[in-house]
């Protein structure tokens, strides 16, 4: 990406004609000319108002409609709704279990996102130097991504079934114990971290490879001549150059690893013993399985605050980096 | 599809798809789609315009005998043919639910839906629902003494009928008799030896595992949102023990009886009696290969255990703790509230629901207990084995507490479940898993009621 830009803008000056210089100027001024009338009309509007018709009817009058629901006892069988005022949001402050789901949320958002983001990075190293049948590897890695999530719940659910299942029969061949990969509470979590990693690191993977190929081959030449080995090259040109890549994966995961729901809904629905419950599962099951939309909604706002609060600290944070 | 041969034409050349090629493709594809929307649509177009007043029912029966239900109303279609009758079939559990009320509340729902009788008490007081009117059933043939005392009086609120019954079906125990004769558990007549106490059932799993090699009882609990509390409740039924869920107070439960059936629940999972880490597929594939003699499952389960066992027989769970409950619930057909109700409509539903319900022998098949005694008592009904033998626990059934959040498919029972899942896995003690239920339904009992 940063390749593709400084190539663009280094091309656009050197690219002028040498002769007809007034010609160029005089055109250069007639466009600008054009640009402002195009600026100051109102034609533009017309072209933004079927985004701006769904972005307000799907996006903004939907949160808003949320925040007033949240000040509401809303049930989903209830018939008239009462303000509460603050109600909602001092009860989700003093209730065990919305701390509860939100440690679990966070548990899981860093015991994935590490391995997420560092075996893609592996994965895509391995790829990158040179591996015979890169197409084959390619494919490979990032097929697992392409599945339904119900496709990989089945697959897994399969494979950690206590008595028939792929690791049990393992561990058993180990003359190891066998594990409770989904019903133990101590490994549920783990359980349902490794099929998250096996589905979507292949996504990681390839924003990795595409910036690995990004890399100009210039640094290497010069690194080669200075006698830098293979492990310097890695560590001084190629991971820093990754920099800017790790922390778009480190990013866009972390906001995916916070929003979890469907596999875990789907392997085993917050047990055991609520102990891979998300937020997002118990905003869920209050709003859509108790009725209580009012106070669900308040707990998803508290959430919806959480993030909008990370996702800032990592915009400012993120500027300084670039 | 369409669109990757059109990238392939010769006309597009080395420059990839021409425009003209791609926007050809996509009308292609979008030919496509909109014939197979339409065809799809078909059927139920051909079925609207057919004829007469149109009744939607829903349900959420999508196992076998969502099957022998689609016979039925294929019946029910011939006996009435100035109706129509569009019946959709809806994920089991707790997405049915959401569904239903979210259409109740809107005022859109369909004509009639099933209602697992232990939901009422969540559904009738948000006036989701209409009452029946009891003088337009009894035109179509259906008065109180046709019902099970203890079902009709579940069925109403506020002195009202909320909820018209289809059927009981309970949690009973399913047997090989290939394999309960040798262990010496068949009385003469084929039927199962009466066992009254938690010695004499751990003995009989001991018995058939000697005969099997392997385990005597198949029971799937593991991961399961809701049987682990069937047999829990069940049990805590026959003991007599009390129990009070009023919202808003501390829940009255007796904790030395829930640990005396939990600890029984334990010892029954030595890996001998039965499995101790089995999920419900495991627990059906073993009983269907013969790993095991008996299992504890639903008597939905009758027609797929048959196809496997043949000569299968059915009992009540065992009254080992001395009161006669056999743990279970009900489909039971409920009007949504419709913001316009067409009279027309309301009159041909009653008259659907009359002729299905009248069809109880058919639905026998698929293992539940038809709700009219009438059904039950004739002589077609006590040829149809096994379920003559497990017929009398619809006079036992023993439904959830009445209280708005519980239920089948509800959130307590999910919790419920996963609360004892450690104490039957042996990972820990009664008396912890029984502290967490406790916990758990006070939590339940201070949470407001939705309506």
């Amino acid at each position: 990406m940063s390749a593709t830009t400084s190539d663009a803008s280094a091309a656009t000056p050197t690219s002028a004609p040498s002769a007809g210089r007034k010609d160029l100027r005089r055109s250069l001024r007639e466009a600008e000319r054009r640009a402002e009338q195009l600026h100051s009309g109102r034609s533009g509007y017309w072209f933004l108002l079927p985004f701006a018709v769904v972005f307000l009817v799907f996006l903004v009058w939907p949160i808003i409609y949320g925040i007033w629901m949240s000040l509401t006892d809303r049930t989903l069988i209830g018939t008239d709704p009462g303000f509460v005022g603050l109600a909602n949001f001092i009860e989700a402050f003093g209730d065990a279990q919305v701390w509860q789901t939100l440690w679990q949320t966070v548990l899981f958002t860093v015991g994935s996102t590490i391995p997420l983001v560092l075996v893609a990075m592996v994965m895509a190293l391995l790829v990158f130097t040179g591996l015979p049948g890169q197409w084959l590897w390619r494919f490979a890695f990032f097929a697992s991504f392409l599945l339904p999530v119900a496709v990989v719940t089945q697959v897994w659910a399969w494979m950690y079934q206590p008595d028939l299942g792929l690791f049990n029969t393992w561990l058993g061949a180990l003359g190891l114990d066998p594990v409770g990969w989904l019903t133990d509470p101590n490994w549920a979590m783990i359980a349902i971290i490794a099929a998250t990693v096996w589905w979507t690191v292949g996504f990681n993977f390839l924003l990795y490879l595409a910036a690995l190929q990004a890399i100009p081959e210039h640094l290497y030449e010069a690194a080669a001549i200075d006698g830098a080995g293979a492990w310097r090259r890695l560590f001084s040109i190629t991971i820093p150059q990754l920099g800017r890549t790790t922390w778009l994966v480190l990013a866009l995961q972390i906001l995916a690893s916070l929003k979890v729901f469907d596999q875990i809904y789907l392997l085993t629905g917050g047990g055991p013993n609520g102990a891979t419950r998300s937020i997002l599962l118990y905003i869920y099951d209050t709003g859509f399985v108790n009725y209580r939309l009012g106070y669900a909604s308040a707990i998803s706002y508290i959430f919806f605050a959480l993030i909008v609060i990370l996702s800032l600290t990592r915009f400012f944070g993120g500027r300084k980096e670039a | 599809m369409t669109v990757n041969s059109a990238l392939r034409t010769p006309g597009s050349g080395a420059r990839g798809p021409s425009r003209r090629s791609v926007l050809q493709g996509a009308l292609g594809a979008g030919t496509l789609l909109s014939a197979g929307a339409l065809s799809s649509c078909a059927g139920s177009v051909a079925s609207a315009t057919s004829s007469g007043t149109l009744v939607r029912i829903w349900d959420l029966l999508g196992g076998s005998d969502g099957e022998i239900m689609g016979e039925i109303v294929d019946g029910v279609r011939e006996e009435l043919p100035h109706v129509t009758i569009d019946r959709t079939t809806l994920a089991w559990g707790a997405p049915y639910y959401t569904k239903l009320a979210m259409a109740s509340t809107g005022g859109r729902a369909p004509e009639a839906a099933v209602l697992h009788l232990s939901r009422l008490i969540g559904y009738a007081p948000g006036g989701l629902l209409e009452p029946f009117d009891l003088d337009l059933l009894r035109q179509v043939g259906i008065t109180e003494s046709d019902f099970p005392a203890a079902l009709w009086e579940r069925a109403l609120f506020q002195d009202e009928l909320y909820a018209l019954p289809l059927d009981t079906h309970p949690f009973i125990t399913f047997y090989n008799p290939a394999i309960a004769e040798p262990a010496g558990l068949l009385n003469p007549d084929g039927t199962l030896v009466e066992i009254d106490n938690p010695d004499s059932l751990l003995d009989a799993g001991r018995a058939m595992a000697e005969v099997t090699g392997a385990e005597g009882f198949s029971y799937g609990y593991l991961s399961d949102p809701a049987q682990p509390w069937r047999m829990f409740w069940g049990f805590y039924g026959q003991t007599g023990a009390d129990f009070d869920f009023t919202p808003g107070q501390q829940v009255g439960f007796d904790d030395g009886a829930a640990v005396e059936v939990l600890e029984f629940m334990q010892s029954m999972l030595d890996g001998t009696v039965a499995a101790s880490n089995s999920d419900y597929g495991g627990a059906i594939a073993n009983f269907s290969t013969e790993q095991t003699g008996l299992i504890f499952s639903g008597v939905w389960e009758k027609t797929s255990l048959q196809g496997a066992i043949p000569d299968l027989g059915g009992a009540t769970v065992p009254i080992i703790f001395g009161t006669p409950t056999a743990f279970g619930d009900s489909h039971s057909y409920v009007l949504p509230r419709q913001l316009v109700a067409n009279p027309e409509r309301r009159e041909a539903t009653y008259e659907v629901l009359g002729a299905i319900l009248k069809r109880g022998l058919r639905w026998a098949d698929a293992g539940h207990i038809p709700s009219l005694v009438p059904v039950v008592e004739s002589p077609e009904y006590q040829d149809l084995v096994p379920q003559r033998n497990y017929a009398q626990a619809a006079d036992w059934i023993f439904l959830d507490p009445p209280v708005w959040f519980a239920g089948s498919g509800s959130d307590f029972q999910n919790r419920m479940s996963q609360a004892m899942q450690t104490a039957l896995q042996g990972l820990g003690t009664a008396q912890d898993a029984v502290d967490m239920m406790i916990g758990e339904m006070n939590t339940f009992l201070e949470t407001p009621a939705p309506a």
